[in-house]
């Protein structure tokens, strides 16, 4: 078992490199053109309609967006590849990596928090709904999730504010507080909007998987050895369940990570959405390449882990070329 | 024009304010606040105010810099040897002025006393070098003024002379770019100073994250004695206007920098919050490309102004937040002409058919009209003005564009009308009047291409004529002619509009839409 679970580790090394720079690369060459597809001086942004254009000319030369296309993304490449850096924000002149690793840990703190909620609102749900099949939690569980997705994630989040935040006080409107505990309660709301997203496929993907379960030739076997209900559903059909689930969890990520991106502007959070929507609007080349690229790579991460998870889940999926491993 | 008396309004606002410049200069040592707003209680120490803003201050260069997002950090850092009131009105503030009978050299005496935030005296030679940076980096709000030299002509005088009249002087340097601070920066490049500033206003950077929030000390060197009240003052980057009204509502932010005009009335009824609404010096306009063969017909202009009901526009839209605009300068405007009757083209449908008949379209034509996203209000008005010109057969299109792509479009002049806003920097009609109707400026009369040879006189005269009269009869007589002619048609007098907590006092907001924070307190008891 350790030893397969190291060549997992390593497998899941190696397969993690081969996906990631090549999608790097892929990410890199395609924001960095598209942005430059889309017109919009960053000077003009920086300076404002009242600029002369001679000052506006000074500042595209000392931001270098006067030189050859192919020497900005020369520049920008070579400064990646050494570095490990996107860049300077044209408009503030910090280094984007720093910018987006002081925003990075408030975004992953939702992604996480939401991925928890999520679970803990799905996996109840999806067991009661699978335990009694065509009942009345099952046809609630089934139509809920339903109107839930129909609503729009700014529209959940701002429904939260009013009734938790406004009304009852619970949680802070927005922002994200300082001092012990503040940053768990005020993440609360934005976590759980994106989790109220994510759950309803989870849900819906977990009962299926429960009631094929439930069904198998194993179970009536447990059943019939008087196992208690429980120990088979903590034993052995959530174990089995899970991975189909696992799976669509890391898919995801993207979801997760462009849900939390818009949560973030309704509850007022100065995260990676923020500084991305703000530098796209002030068309900060460097930081909306930066965040571009580190969501593409966090993605490809996830979804290799989780995929190697799976694989140590269950053994089947070990199986790759060459037959068995 | 004949009719010139100035408007009442007018006449006591400049006695008001006059009374207040008074009573601010005599009321710093004896420590009476002139409490403009009318707040009875007593201003208390103490505290830390949370303002919440939609943008984060980026750049503190105030040579450099234009957008309100910087612009009302900066004046927090930095001040200029004249100011404003909130009426607009031309204040000493860092220096005493008197000016030479022939309007050429202006000398300013320093107070006395006066001193940047690290405790170090204010000298003439901070005063020369920080004026003239300002004039060597040119910048977005230049000084434009013909200044000829820059003099230390005594141990707290300055002398500047200029090469010729120039009436709009004291009110130009009265802007937040002219702010004085240390010679040679204090020591430090250029760079490392803007990071950390050093001035005479009353806050200090403490902390300050260029993509979010600014923090501030009080500068216990201030030269108002006693203030300001507020230890601290913090600027909140919110980038959500309906999270920034949701957060002041729940007492987590005392003040907020923006309340949408839709939400004036719910902030204002609102228990706990203050909406505080004051007069601009913004203008919203429909603007006309005049390259475009349509609207280089004056008939066509003259046909849609006659088609547009301000009024109405002006009460949907802006949710009677804002003034009907007859003229191009708004009411708070040295000269502005809205009181005057019969200026403005009247609403009315059937002159403006006749308009059309008369022109190069009589049977009208298809047009695009041209505006930015993210501003529901500009939204709503564009729809409008698409309804009113379908009664006289003209079809609007409208393209609604990102900021960033918006002002590409008609920086290039590819655009046939747009919606947008003039903004004046200075109390002086000259600002407004050179940006917006000067042919050979670099905005072509706000990207108008407008040129009327007596208008471009008529401007250059406004600028040497004293302040007066005949300077008042110059100006009318400019936004008559803009208004018989439309190169734009000014919609509305948009207000300040910003709200407070019911704990915050003496929320003094400027014109230009800047707060004075260094006369405002925190009641300690709510």
């Amino acid at each position: 078992m350790v030893k397969q679970a190291v060549a997992t580790v390593a497998r899941v090394t190696g397969r993690l490199l081969a996906r990631v720079l090549p999608v790097m690369l892929g990410v890199v060459v395609a924001v960095f053109f598209l942005l430059r597809l889309v017109p919009g001086d960053p000077a003009r942004m920086i300076l404002g309609e009242r600029a002369t254009p001679e000052s506006i000319a000074a500042l595209q030369e000392q931001l270098g967006l006067n030189l050859p296309l192919w020497q900005q993304f020369w520049d920008f490449l070579t400064q990646l590849v050494t570095q490990f850096d996107t860049g300077d924000s044209l408009v503030t002149g910090t280094s984007s990596r720093l910018l987006i690793a002081e925003r990075a840990p408030v975004s992953l703190g939702i992604v996480v928090f939401a991925v928890v909620l999520a679970i803990l609102i799905a996996v109840p749900l999806a067991v009661a709904a699978a335990r009694n099949r065509d009942g009345w939690a099952d046809h609630v569980v089934r139509i809920l999730p339903t109107v839930g997705m129909g609503m729009p994630l700014f529209w959940i989040g701002l429904l939260l504010i009013i009734v938790f935040a406004v009304q009852l006080h619970w949680f802070p409107v927005g922002g994200v507080g300082s001092g012990p505990g503040e940053p768990l309660r005020s993440l609360f709301l934005p976590a759980l909007a994106v989790a109220l997203g994510l759950a309803p496929p989870l849900i819906r993907s977990l009962r299926a998987q429960l009631i094929e379960v439930f069904e198998a030739d194993f179970v009536t076997t447990f059943r019939a050895a008087r196992v208690p209900e429980r120990r088979i559903l903590g034993r052995h059909v959530l174990r089995n369940a899970v991975l189909p689930t696992l799976t669509l969890l890391s898919v995801s990520t993207a979801y997760l990570i462009g849900g939390t991106l818009v949560v973030e502007k309704v509850f007022g959070i100065n995260g990676l959405g923020t500084l991305l929507f703000q530098s796209i609007g002030s068309r900060d080349f460097p930081v909306v390449q930066g965040v571009a690229l580190y969501c593409a790579i966090l993605v490809v991460i996830v979804t290799t882990v989780a995929g190697a998870l799976a694989a140590l889940l269950d053994p089947r999926l070990r199986t790759t070329k060459g037959g068995r491993s | 024009m004949t009719h010139l008396p100035a408007p009442r309004r007018r006449r006591f606002a400049l006695a008001a304010s006059v009374l207040a410049a008074a009573l601010l200069l005599s009321g710093c040592a004896s420590g009476t606040d002139p409490a403009p707003s009318g707040d009875a209680a007593k201003p208390v120490s103490g505290g830390t105010l949370t303002f919440g803003r939609v943008a984060a201050v980026n750049n503190l260069d105030l040579n450099q810099q234009i957008t309100a997002n910087n612009a009302f950090a900066i004046d927090k850092i930095f001040e200029p040897l004249v100011s404003f009131d909130e009426n607009g009105k031309i204040i000493p503030w860092l220096a005493d002025y008197t000016v030479s009978d022939d309007g050429l050299s202006y000398v300013f005496k320093l107070r006395d006393g006066l001193k940047f935030s690290n405790g170090k005296a204010v000298t003439p030679k901070d005063v020369d070098f920080s004026l003239s940076r300002h004039l060597e980096v040119e910048g977005p709000l230049p000084l434009s003024a013909p200044i000829e030299s820059i003099a230390e002509t005594g141990e707290h005088e300055v002398t500047i002379t200029l090469s010729e009249k120039y009436t709009p002087f004291l009110s130009e340097l009265a802007g937040f770019s002219n702010g004085i601070f240390p010679a040679d920066f204090g020591g430090k490049s250029e760079k490392e100073f803007f990071k950390n500033p050093i001035g005479t206003g009353p806050f200090v950077v403490d902390k300050w994250d260029p993509n979010g929030d600014i923090s501030f000390v009080r500068n216990t060197h201030y030269w108002q004695k006693g203030k300001p009240y507020l230890d601290g003052l913090v600027y909140k980057f919110i980038a959500d206007d309906t999270q920034l009204q949701q957060q002041l509502a729940a007492g987590q932010i005392d003040a907020i920098d923006t309340v949408p005009a839709a939400n004036a009335a719910a902030v204002d009824s609102a228990a706990n919050t203050v909406l505080s609404k004051t007069e601009s010096w913004s203008t919203e306009q429909v603007f006309f490309n005049t390259q475009r063969k349509e609207f280089a017909d004056e008939h066509v202009r003259r046909a849609i102004a006659h088609a547009l009901d301000r009024k109405g526009i002006t009460a949907a839209t802006s949710f009677d937040t804002a003034e009907v605009a007859n003229v191009l300068l708004p009411p708070s405007i040295l000269y502005s002409a809205n009181d005057e009757k019969g200026i403005a083209l009247s609403y009315d449908i059937s002159a403006a058919k006749k308009e059309l008949a008369a022109s190069a379209f009589p049977n009208g034509f298809t047009i695009t009209l041209l505006l930015a996203s993210g501003n529901s209000q500009r939204a709503q008005i564009a729809q409008i003005v698409q309804e009113s010109l379908a009664k006289i057969g003209i079809t609007v299109k409208i393209e609604q564009l990102d900021i960033a792509v918006f002002r590409e479009r008609f920086f290039a002049y590819d655009f046939d009308f747009m919606l947008n806003s003039g903004q004046s920097d200075a109390p002086d009609p000259n600002g407004f009047i050179t940006f917006q109707a000067d042919p050979d400026g670099f905005s072509k009369s706000y990207w108008t291409h407008y040129s009327n040879d007596e208008v471009t006189k008529l401007m250059l005269e406004g600028r040497t004529t004293p302040d007066g009269p005949e300077r008042e009869a110059i100006y009318l007589k400019i936004q008559q002619i803009l208004a018989d002619q439309v190169p734009y048609i000014p919609l509305f007098f948009p207000s300040n509009l910003k709200a407070t907590t019911d704990k915050v006092h003496d929320f003094v907001v400027l014109p230009n839409g800047s707060v004075r924070f260094q006369d405002a307190w925190l009641d300690a008891k709510k």
